[in-house]
């Protein structure tokens, strides 16, 4: 990655909808060369994607909250008892509604969950959907009380 | 529910299509919704002003950029002090969020860092805050799924 690259990448962060045209006139180069540089940042894995970021309160989600989650050793399908695949929880979870991020963890936890609630109750309903996933033995849940981005330069939730 | 807000069916379809794609073209979501694009901007700015949208961002690796590791980390604190363990937190470049929060900890945040060294480092910083009883920290594995567009907008609109 040059200056080039890393230019784009910044005014993308901050507005991922900015025209390549007029990062192009910033870097004065070509826009052909800044969409270049685009379709080779995202082949490279750097770029994942873009999206739109939401104020969740303000379309009727109060409540986020990690769910911070243990997987038990094995698990019983009728008489058989198999060794729990965190893969599988993985992607069970990535494919509820509402969850928005999820991730296999080292430590404390297994695997680690971020979710978006409207209220309580649904969040209850979130975290029952959650316990019924085979495999899963234990769930806390770290309700966010106040959120407060400091520095998502180069991370973005 | 949306407190005032009135979001109909074109702007949870703007919203639906930007969540994948930021970049997305404007004329191809108001042909789906059998507007002129000039409705779809003008929505998109509606929503940006109400605070709806608070922005639009690229999603980056952090890999790419030499940071190896991404941790979540617990902090419990004796309550009721806590904005002061919160200003030693802000002051730490690596934590890229941090919230409050009711539940297993007290403050939850989430870190990128070049290493797993540096985590330990910071650690050891915060729990050497005379205000901390205990950190936690969970080191998140590889592949971080995002799926910003698990959002639903079932409740609105309609």
């Amino acid at each position: 990655m040059d200056k080039i690259d890393l230019h784009i990448i910044e005014k993308l962060t901050n507005d991922a909808r900015m025209s390549f045209r007029k990062i192009a006139e910033e870097l004065k180069i070509s826009p052909d060369t800044v969409i270049n540089r685009f379709q080779k940042l995202q082949e490279n894995g750097v770029i994942r994607g873009s999206t739109v970021v939401i104020n969740p309160k303000k379309v009727g989600y109060h409540c986020m909250t990690a769910f911070l989650i243990d997987a038990s050793s094995m698990h019983i399908l009728g008489n058989e008892a198999n060794p729990v695949d965190s893969s599988l929880i993985l992607d069970k979870l990535i494919s509820m509604p509402n969850i928005i991020l999820a991730t296999k963890t080292v430590g404390d936890h297994d695997l680690l969950a971020i979710g978006v609630a409207r209220d309580f109750q649904h969040l209850m309903h979130m975290s029952h959907e959650i316990a019924r996933i085979p495999g899963v033995k234990d769930i806390q849940v770290s309700f966010w009380v106040e959120k407060s981005s400091l520095c998502p330069k180069y991370f973005i939730v | 529910m949306a407190r005032g807000i009135q979001v109909d069916e074109i702007d949870v379809n703007i919203l639906r299509a930007l969540q994948r794609d930021a970049r997305h073209n404007f004329a191809d979501i108001a042909k789906n919704c059998d507007v002129s694009t000039d409705t779809i901007s003008k929505r998109f700015k509606k929503m940006k002003k109400a605070g709806i949208i608070r922005g639009t961002t690229i999603l980056v690796n952090p890999k790419s950029f030499g940071y190896d590791c991404v941790a979540s980390i617990g902090v419990d604190v004796s309550l009721p002090r806590l904005n002061e363990v919160v200003e030693l937190i802000q002051t730490i470049p690596e934590i890229v969020f941090f919230t409050t929060s009711i539940g297993r900890e007290d403050i939850f945040c989430i870190a990128v860092l070049k290493n797993v060294g540096k985590l330990s480092q910071i650690k050891d910083l915060i729990k050497g805050h005379p205000l901390v009883r205990n950190v936690t920290t969970t080191i998140w594995v590889d592949e971080i799924l995002l799926c910003p567009e698990n959002f639903e907008f079932k409740h609105l609109g309609k």
